[in-house]
This record gives C-alpha cells, sequence and structure tokens, in this order.
C-alpha cells in the first residue's frame, strides 16, 4: 500500500489579489472581477490564462510586468486580478 | 497596389517606419467623418512604382469601443466612408513579441494581405533574444521583414515583401489564429516559442528597471519630474523668444511697408492694421508651439511622459482627473487647441470631459503679454516683485483647473477617473527626425485650425474699432498745428476708438465691469481680448493713443499708466491691475477654444458650460480682489 504524506509545502497555492503579491515575485494570473473596457486593455497588454505576472512596484499606482509589458496599475484594478503565487515565498 | 495602411500596437516605432517610408512629405488630415487625425504619404519604390500609405492610430486590439480601434475596423472593412486598403504592414515590437502577436492574430484573422514589419531587431538582439523570422513567418502564414525603423535597416526588404503581396499568395499558416479571442494569447505563445523566442523574463531589461525603480518613485520621481517640466519650460521661453521676435519684427516692417506704399484709406489700414496684424498675431505663437510639441514628442520617444503621468496618477486622482491628463494640461501652456485635441488618449469619455473643460485654464501664451503688461503696471515702483506676480498668474490658473476639476466630479461629472492601466513602454533614444517632424505636422494644425479663425477675428475687430470714421478731433488739430505730430495722432486715435463701434460697445457693457474696477475703456480692452487675449494689449496701446510694444517701449507703458477715466481718474489702480490680472488668468477669452471644445467634446453645451463656468469664475474672483483691495484702502 503506498502511503501520500502531503505537506502544507506540497499544497496548491490558493489565489491571491495581485496588489498583495510581494514586490519583485511572479505568479500566474488566474481570474479578473474588472469591467469589460479594463479587462479587454490587460487581455490586449498580454494578461491572458494562465500568463506569468510579476509585480515589479508596489504601492499606489503599482507596476507589474506581463510578458515583456510593464503596466503601471492602480491599486483598485491590481486588486481586482486574482494571481497564484509561483511560490509560498511570493505572498 | 495602391494603398497601404501602417498598424501597430503604441510605441512600437510606428511613426519612425511611416517617416522613413514617406520622408517628410505627409500630409496630416482628419479620417472622414471623425476627428482622429490620419497622415497619408507616398512611397516611392526604387523601380518608380509606389503606394499610398495610410498611418493608422496606434491600438492595442481591434475590439475596444474606443474611437481609434473603431476607425482601424472601419477602414479593415471598408466601412462608414473609409478607404479599405490593397495591404497591411503590421508593425511589432521584437522585444515584446508575445503580446504583439495579439495583434497579429487580430489582424490575419481580418482577411486582408498583410507583412510583419519586425522592428527594434537591434534592441532585441542587445537583450539576447532571438526570433527565427522564416519559422515565424511559415507559422502565421505571412512574410516576416526583421527592420530597425530609427535606422533605416530593412526599409527596402519590407517595401519588396509589400510589394509581392500583390503578385504572389503567401503560404498557408501552420498555426492560424483562433477564432475565440481569449484563446489568441495562448496562439501568439504557441507560435513564439515555436519561432524560438522567449516567454520568460529574459525579455524584461534591466536597465528599465533601475530606471523605473528611480523615476517612479514617489519622492525622487517627483523631483525628477519638477526638474523636467523646469527645465522644459525654461528651453520654451528661452529658445522662442528668439523667433518670435523675429516675427513680430518682420510683421511690423510689412505693415510699414503697406502704409508707405499704398495710398492712404481703408485698404491700406485693412492691409497692414487688419490682415498683417491678425496673421502676425497667429504666427506668433507658432515657435513656441512648434518648440513645445518637439519637446513633447522627444520625452515621449525616450519613454519617460508615461512615467510622468504615472509619478502624477496619484495628485491628479485627488482631484477627479486621471494621469493620462497630464500630458494633455502640458501641452496647454502653449495653446489650449493642442492641449484639449490631445486629450484623445484619455481613455473614459468622462474623464476626457472634464480635462477639456479645465485645459484653459492653463495659462497659455497668449496670455504672456497681459501678463507682462498688468505685473508691470502693478509693480511700476517695485519691478522686484513683478516676477513672483507673474509666477503665481500660472499657480493660480492650474490652481483653478484642478479645483474645477474636483468640482465638476462632484456635480455634473460625478463620478472618479477610470483607474489607470498604463503601459509604461521601454526607454529609448528619442528620435530627433520624428521630433522634428512631429513639430511641423503641429505647427501646420495649428494655422489651419486657430490660424484662419484669429485672422478672421483680427479683420472684424479692425473694422469694428476703425468704424465709423472720426473726423479731425480740434484738440489733435491744435496739437498738429504746435508742430507735435506725434501727440495729435494718438489723440485722434483715442477719440476714433471712443466713436467706434466697439467704443460704443465698450460704454454699453461698461455697468457689467465697473463692479470690478473697469471703466469703459477696460471693457473695451476685455471685450476684444474675449476673441483672442493678447488683442488686449495692443487694443490698450491704442486706446492710450499711440502704436508700438508697450514691453519694449516705456513711453507706451507710461501712457497706459497714465489712461485717465471720464471723470479724470486713473483706470489703472493697483486695485484695478490685480482684479484684471486674476480676470485674464481665469476668463474664457478664446473663441478658437471653445470651437474645438465643441468638436472634441461632441456638442455646443460643452462650450457653453466652459464659457459660462470660466467666465463667472472670472468675473466672481476680479470682484473679490477688487472690492477686497478696495475695502483695505489700496486703490
Amino acid at each position: 500500500m503506498i502511503r501520500f504524506e502531503l505537506t502544507v509545502k506540497d499544497c496548491p497555492l490558493a489565489p491571491v489579489r495581485l496588489c498583495d503579491l510581494e514586490e519583485g515575485c511572479a505568479a500566474r494570473f488566474h481570474e479578473a472581477s474588472l469591467d469589460a473596457e479594463a479587462r479587454d486593455l490587460l487581455r490586449a497588454l498580454g494578461l491572458t490564462s494562465s500568463s506569468v505576472v510579476r509585480l515589479c512596484k508596489s504601492g499606489e499606482p503599482c507596476i507589474v510586468q506581463v510578458r515583456a509589458t510593464r503596466i503601471g496599475l492602480s491599486k483598485l484594478v491590481a486588486g481586482q486580478i486574482y494571481v497564484i503565487p509561483e511560490s509560498r515565498d511570493a505572498v | 497596389m495602391n494603398r497601404v495602411a501602417l498598424i501597430g500596437n503604441p510605441n512600437t516605432g510606428k511613426t519612425t517606419l511611416f517617416n522613413r517610408l514617406c520622408g517628410v512629405r505627409a500630409k496630416t488630415s482628419n479620417f472622414p467623418g471623425t476627428t482622429t487625425s490620419m497622415r497619408v504619404g507616398h512611397h516611392t519604390r526604387v523601380d518608380g512604382r509606389g503606394w499610398e500609405v495610410v498611418d493608422l492610430p496606434g491600438v492595442y486590439g481591434l475590439s475596444f469601443d474606443g474611437p481609434e480601434s473603431r476607425i482601424v475596423r472601419h477602414v479593415l472593412h471598408g466601412e462608414d466612408g473609409q478607404t479599405k486598403p490593397d495591404a497591411l504592414v503590421v508593425i511589432v515590437d521584437a522585444t515584446n513579441m508575445s503580446r504583439n502577436l495579439i495583434l497579429v492574430g487580430e489582424l490575419l484573422r481580418s482577411g486582408t494581405p498583410l507583412v510583419v514589419a519586425l522592428n527594434m531587431t537591434d534592441l532585441a538582439a542587445r537583450r539576447g533574444l532571438s526570433l527565427n523570422a522564416a519559422v515565424l513567418a511559415a507559422r502565421i502564414g505571412a512574410e516576416v521583414v526583421p527592420i530597425v525603423a530609427s535606422k533605416g535597416t530593412g526599409v527596402a526588404a519590407l517595401s519588396d515583401a509589400v510589394d509581392r503581396l500583390s503578385s504572389t499568395q503567401p503560404a498557408p499558416a501552420i498555426t492560424p489564429p483562433p477564432s475565440n479571442p481569449d484563446a489568441m494569447g495562448e496562439w501568439a505563445d504557441v507560435v513564439l516559442e515555436a519561432a524560438g523566442g522567449s516567454l520568460k523574463e529574459s525579455a524584461s531589461d534591466p536597465l528599465t528597471e533601475r530606471l523605473d525603480r528611480f523615476l517612479t518613485h514617489p519622492v525622487f520621481g517627483t523631483l525628477v519630474f519638477l526638474a523636467v517640466m523646469g527645465g522644459l519650460f525654461w528651453t520654451l521661453f528661452a529658445l522662442a523668444n528668439y523667433p518670435m521676435d523675429l516675427i513680430e519684427a518682420t510683421f511690423a516692417y510689412l505693415g510699414k511697408l503697406a502704409t508707405t506704399y499704398l495710398p492712404n484709406g481703408p485698404i491700406a489700414e485693412l492691409l497692414s492694421n487688419g490682415i498683417i496684424g491678425g496673421i502676425a498675431g497667429t504666427i506668433v505663437f507658432l515657435p513656441q508651439i512648434c518648440l513645445l510639441f518637439f519637446l513633447i514628442s522627444l520625452l515621449e520617444d525616450t519613454g519617460y511622459l508615461a512615467r510622468a503621468a504615472f509619478v502624477n496618477d496619484r495628485f491628479f486622482r485627488r482631484f477627479g482627473l486621471p494621469g493620462h491628463a497630464f500630458v494633455p494640461l502640458l501641452t496647454s501652456h502653449a495653446c489650449a487647441l493642442p492641449g484639449i485635441m490631445s486629450t484623445r488618449l484619455i481613455p473614459s469619455r468622462r474623464d476626457r470631459i472634464v480635462t477639456i473643460l479645465v485645459a484653459p485654464f492653463i495659462s497659455c501664451s497668449a496670455r504672456l503679454p497681459v501678463y507682462v503688461l498688468l505685473t508691470g503696471l502693478l509693480f511700476a515702483d517695485r519691478p522686484w516683485l513683478a516676477g513672483p506676480a507673474f509666477a503665481s498668474c500660472y499657480l493660480l490658473g492650474a490652481g483653478a483647473a484642478f479645483t474645477s476639476a474636483w468640482l465638476f466630479g462632484r456635480t455634473v461629472f460625478r463620478g472618479t477617473p477610470r483607474s489607470m492601466v498604463l503601459e509604461l513602454p521601454t526607454y529609448k533614444r528619442p528620435s530627433i527626425r520624428t521630433a522634428l517632424l512631429t513639430a511641423k505636422d503641429q505647427g501646420l494644425a495649428f494655422l489651419q485650425t486657430a490660424g484662419t479663425v484669429i485672422v478672421a477675428i483680427c479683420i472684424v475687430m479692425w473694422w469694428l474699432s476703425a468704424y465709423p470714421k472720426t473726423g479731425p478731433v480740434p484738440q489733435a488739430e491744435a496739437l498738429r498745428s504746435h508742430g507735435l505730430v506725434q501727440e495729435a495722432d494718438a489723440v485722434q486715435a483715442q477719440a476714433q476708438q471712443a466713436n467706434s463701434v466697439i467704443g460704443r460697445v465698450g460704454r454699453t457693457v461698461e455697468p457689467v465691469f465697473r463692479p470690478l474696477g473697469y471703466d469703459w475703456q477696460l471693457s473695451v480692452g476685455l471685450m476684444t481680448s474675449f476673441l483672442a487675449r493678447e488683442v488686449f494689449v495692443s487694443t490698450m496701446t491704442v486706446l492710450a493713443g499711440g502704436a508700438g510694444d508697450p514691453s519694449q517701449d516705456p513711453g507706451v507703458r507710461q501712457r497706459i499708466r497714465t489712461m485717465t477715466r471720464d471723470d479724470g481718474r486713473l483706470v489703472f489702480t493697483p486695485a484695478t491691475c490685480a482684479s484684471a490680472l486674476v480676470f485674464f488668468v481665469l476668463a474664457m477669452q478664446c473663441l478658437p477654444t471653445l470651437a474645438v471644445t465643441r468638436r472634441e467634446a461632441g456638442g455646443v453645451k460643452y462650450a457653453l458650460l466652459q464659457l459660462t463656468y470660466m467666465s463667472s469664475v472670472a468675473w466672481i474672483s476680479a470682484f473679490v480682489v477688487f472690492q477686497g483691495l478696495r475695502l483695505a484702502g489700496v486703490s
């Protein structure tokens, strides 16, 4: 019989708000509860499903990098974007 | 092949490529039925053949609701009066391929034949980014030509590729783009990886990281911003003075020639005072406008303007304006017309209209001669105070703009500005060539839109102040008989102004301005300056009984200072000067601006609101200043 032991470290990370990410850390885009205009613009700027987002500078406004594009985001928008951190140290 | 359209994301070097393809002879006009400008040029190949090139607005995607995306959609489908191009050149940033490919995917689905211009390949190579253009071409089913638009590298090959579109069919795409826009990002990633491109952070630039950390810092970023703006305005006022003086001297000479060589009469007067004076009054601001746009273009090219908008966002939002409003308000320091036109880059309609309404509060170059005259009169015996008073006028205008935006956000335009989603482009070395062409285009646009109106206004004003003709005045004749010709001319001119149509109108409207401390002469000055502010100085010069430039000629300044009312009291008391200064800072006295507001905001009601609001604010503020100073014994 094979026994699986799950530790906290192995558990999948829960989505967090982009603005709660640690500065310099990367995460995968999960979902966004934005109005259509902002969602379309962010999608055109490269924020599509599973794309990697990095918080370059926290604060109001903050700077994130999606693919090779740096985007200035208000905290309000960054708070409506949910991402899954790449590591536990990211939050 | 007759017509090729250039299309791409903003900040991909589209305008630089357009200038490379078409040279300096491009024309700027509006897309039919719209206020969005369109540049059209002609590209001539080495073999003599060529095609028309249309520079479409930069867009992030085709599905947005903004005016730029709508125009691109209409052009691509030949709808709404737009001419459909025979082919597209899609310009993409080689350092940011995965995002740029999303637009390429959307355009491939439109069905128009296209060539992809892979720009900034030199920058991509420096960052260690490589891409196999042939594999990319096979994947998307369109030719891909690596170029460096700023150096002209690869432009000839691009021209050949476009030429081949008319004779050869591209091979079908190995990876055709999906129909679902949500899947376009994944498609772009798959295509990029297949072509050897990187999806990882190797695309990030350490220099950009370091500069952003400094330039967007709440303290250092603000200090840099203040230094950049200080440098910009110093350069603007220091350098533009030389060509402005030259233009004034040239037109003064032309006016003199007209009066010398033409027989005395209405034709000579119309030519020298109406037409030549009107054209001079317009063209004199051209150096400042061209220089400001040249400097703004350089700043924009470096990538700094987006950072300035970023740094200002927090401050602007407190007053209900978005960070995007920074560029229109900056431009309004030269002239409100291009300032209002540049509000098109603000995505939200509510934010755009609020910015349009408050932009004319910013002190433009047309107010400068008035500030010089009034601060000079106010502090004639304390000239060291004129400088701070001059700077206070700028601060008062900016303060009124922000306060009004705050007020609009709580009354007629309730709501908060749209939250910031702003691309921060890569830092680049600016293109002098592009900046020069931008300055030329904007200068011509100013002459076309404002010039015609201002010249027409000046001609009408000349007529109103020149007719009906007043016969010889006994006092003037007496002076003339004693050989005092100049003094006689001055008295005659004063009588002419007083009896002219505008003089009579001045007496009629005087009761409206009397609570602000103005007599009929100052009321005439305000009336004429409603059409164009700078006309105030020339009107007061004529009413003071003479001709000349008060900023250069102390005699003229002295005559204005000693102008008297009908009851013998001085026209320009300290309280009157301060009141008039405040009125000029805050009042809407520019007919062309109202015309542009109506056009850009999309209705005459916005122009009427702007006129009513600004005039009311100016009148009330000037009233408070005059009556306050009078009560304090300063009169």
